[in-house]
């Protein structure tokens, strides 16, 4: 007598198609992948585009450096020059005005209200619109805003002050409200993780508060700052209201010059001012990398983290 | 290496039977072929909801207030959505973005109809299905955006008017010692005037570039061989003449959009502004003393243009898009964007009656007021714009050296 036995087998998955190797090697080459056709893929052939002639949607695969003459030509290096200027010099401001306030905020406020409602005040900006969040500045600078009023009105000026809004300055006080809180928060995460008895340490043993402050704070602190610089320096390249909306597109910067192209098809010039802002992000990271060396590089300041 | 190799295939022989084959194969098709299925439920869908037109504007000011005329006289409803006027986000939402598959109908700046036209984006015109059309002016009818020639049977019509006006800048009459309209204002008062030095603005593209290039050539400082096309060359020169300009402090700003005109108005930032028509009643609205110039030099005279999209022929809807069409050619249509915004569609003379018979008497005095200033503006000579010039790149460039200076 034979019997049939039946073993029940799980239906097949896509999973069971795939070489079976560790998971870890599916996610970091999964992972890998991703990266890779989501971001360098297109970032290549952005440079790729930019060395083509062509009009519109129509392009010749003729190599060229035409498009780079052609930016450069319209001023481009001037607004390249500028945006990284702008940008550099609000990230400094806000890495100063935010220190403390981070450090004030993650050490020194001990009332819970007053913490709750500093963190609603510095949430809610990320709610609103960006053009809502600047152009409430525009009756406060304007020529008939609050602050001519109080200028003519207490006599300091005869004239209403120009340059307060639809200028430099004013595209520089735009950044400064609408990037403080993602430079703060990042300091304010890594200044929260250092633990007190640090602090007390150092007292402990004689150094003063601004020792501290250079040599235990400043140092852990590191991440964040490091953190709240890319989150602050680089979206603000690539911010089109501030500019537009502060500067009146008197001051014509990085993602304004990009929208302008694009609004008339020319996308090789933007292709080829993708490809120079690309060679100044990796000239930063070399900076960065020189800069951070003697505290043993980005890895070393983010083990930090891992105390 | 032949370890992993001998492992894959071992694997694969396993699993692989016939029934899991077709399971495998059949669960892959619709993984890769997901993004075409949904885009024909979608499609299937959006046919399925009878009565419901969908339209792309390129402008805030095209839209009648709300569509509750249009509900009424045609009893379809209407989905409309905006986007900026720049032609290259225009044709990239259309040739790119595929802005047929979501639009029965797109409406721009006239002068891009021979690239949708090269791009198979738009279906030739039955102007009989539209009783309106017949009645148009015969100057609109052939107006040479509209209508193209491409083939031995010439004529081939793919667009109908939406609007058209032809503009000039808005300015305070009392402010600047300035006489009112009728009386013609030049535009020196945006371009170079002391009275406005620091107190002027224009727009930041092309456009407004090529209307310096105009003002340029009427007062004799530019020699200009054809307006409708300037050369690059002409560009530059005019782009010199805005950069010494901006540097003598003549602009205050260079507004982005239609609320920047409006805004900058209303806050008392400018005296003289390159805008257009309905910023004016905006800024009046709030008490303003704005005026819409008679240009003593010359107007830009522009037309929006209704297009119907390729892909309606597959939705079935192509009648009730008529139905839609014909009304933006009708006395409702024209009744309702005149007044608001000083706007002609192409049928202004079925206004009257439109109104007559819809209770709407009072509307007709706005509207013949509209029509003769109207007149007045298109009887000057230069010139209809086009929204895609020959050298529509190199003006843009030539711009934006204006702002970078």
């Amino acid at each position: 007598m034979t019997t049939n036995v039946y073993t029940y087998r799980k239906p097949a998955g896509l999973r069971d198609y795939l070489p079976r190797l560790p998971a870890g090697v599916w996610s970091l080459s999964g992972f890998s992948l991703l990266w890779f056709g989501g971001i360098v893929l297109p970032l290549l052939a952005i440079i790729v585009v930019s060395f083509l002639q062509g009009r519109g949607l129509n392009i010749n695969f003729d190599p060229t450096f035409l498009q780079y003459e052609r930016f450069f030509s319209y001023g481009g290096g001037e607004m390249l020059a500028r945006s990284v200027r702008i940008a550099g010099t609000v990230t400094i401001v806000e890495l100063l005005l935010a220190f403390p306030f981070a450090l004030w905020l993650a050490k020194g406020c001990k009332n819970n209200t007053v913490k709750l409602l500093t963190f609603t005040a510095l949430t809610v900006p990320f709610f609103l619109s960006p053009a809502a969040r600047v152009i409430v500045w525009r009756s406060v600078f304007g020529i008939n805003g609050a602050v001519n009023q109080v200028l003519l009105g207490t006599g300091i000026v005869d004239e209403p002050v120009l340059w307060l809004i639809f200028s430099e300055f004013a595209v520089h006080f735009g950044f400064i409200g609408a990037f403080f809180p993602t430079m703060v928060w990042p300091i304010f995460l890594s200044v929260s993780l250092i633990d007190n008895d640090f602090l007390e340490a150092s007292g402990d043993l004689g150094a003063s508060r601004l020792r501290t402050l250079l040599h235990i704070i400043l140092p852990l602190a590191l991440p964040g700052i490091v953190a709240g610089f890319v989150f602050t320096f680089i979206p603000m390249l690539g911010d089109a209201v501030v500019a537009s909306h502060m500067g009146g597109n008197n001051v014509l910067m990085l993602a304004a010059q990009v929208q302008s192209l694009i609004g008339v098809s020319n996308f090789l010039v933007a292709a080829a001012l993708a490809a120079v802002v690309l060679a100044i992000m990796l000239a930063f990271q070399v900076l960065l990398w020189f800069a951070l060396k003697p505290v043993g590089g980005l890895a070393g300041v983010f083990a930090s983290l891992r105390r | 290496m032949a370890k992993s190799k001998k492992i894959i295939s071992k694997h694969l022989y396993y699993h692989l039977s016939r029934r899991n084959f077709i399971k495998g194969a059949a669960a892959g098709s619709v993984i890769v072929g997901a993004p075409a299925i949904l885009k024909g439920l979608t499609r299937r869908a959006k046919a399925a909801e009878k009565g419901v037109v969908r339209m792309l504007f390129t402008a805030p000011t095209m839209i009648p207030g709300d569509w509750t005329r249009f509900e009424k006289d045609t009893g379809l409803k209407m989905e409309d959505t905006v986007i900026k006027d720049d032609p290259g986000i225009f044709l990239t939402e259309v040739q790119v973005n595929d802005a047929g598959d979501r639009f029965d109908m797109i409406s721009t700046l006239s002068g891009t109809e021979q690239s949708l036209i090269d791009g198979g984006n738009i279906l030739q015109m039955e102007t009989s299905a539209m009783p309106n059309w017949s009645g148009m002016p015969a100057s609109i009818q052939s107006m040479p955006y509209l209508v193209r020639d491409l083939s031995p049977s010439a004529g081939k019509v793919w667009g109908v008017p939406l609007a058209m006006n032809a503009d000039s800048f808005g300015y305070l009459p009392k402010k600047l010692g300035e006489k009112r309209p009728p009386e013609e204002a030049s535009w020196s008062l945006v371009f170079e005037n002391e009275k406005t030095m620091g107190r002027s603005s224009t727009g930041d593209n092309y456009i407004y570039l090529w209307e310096a290039l105009a003002y340029l050539k009427h007062t004799g400082q530019l020699a200009v061989k054809d307006i409708l096309n300037p050369s690059p060359a002409e560009a530059k020169a005019t782009a010199d003449f805005l950069i010494k300009r901006k540097e003598a402090g003549q602009f205050r700003l260079f507004w982005k959009i239609f609320d920047d005109q409006v805004a900058v108005m209303k806050n008392g930032e400018v005296d003289a502004i390159r805008c257009w028509e309905p910023a004016v009643n905006e800024a009046n609205k709030a008490g303003g003393d704005w005026v819409y110039a008679t240009a003593k030099e010359f107007y830009l005279k522009w037309m929006h243009g209704i297009y119907i999209t390729s892909q309606v022929e597959d939705r079935g809807n192509i009648d009730e898009v008529y139905t839609a069409l014909n009304w933006f050619l009708s006395g409702g249509y024209a009744s309702a964007i005149t007044p608001l915004r000083g706007y002609l569609n192409g049928r202004p003379d079925l206004a009257v009656d439109y109104n007559n018979s819809n209770g709407l008497e009072d509307i007709t005095t706005a509207m013949d007021a509209a029509q003769e200033k109207m007149a007045l503006k298109f009887a000057k000579e230069d010139f209809w714009f086009s929204a895609v010039p020959e050298n529509l790149q190199e003006m843009q460039a030539q711009m934006d050296r204006v702002l970078n200076a």
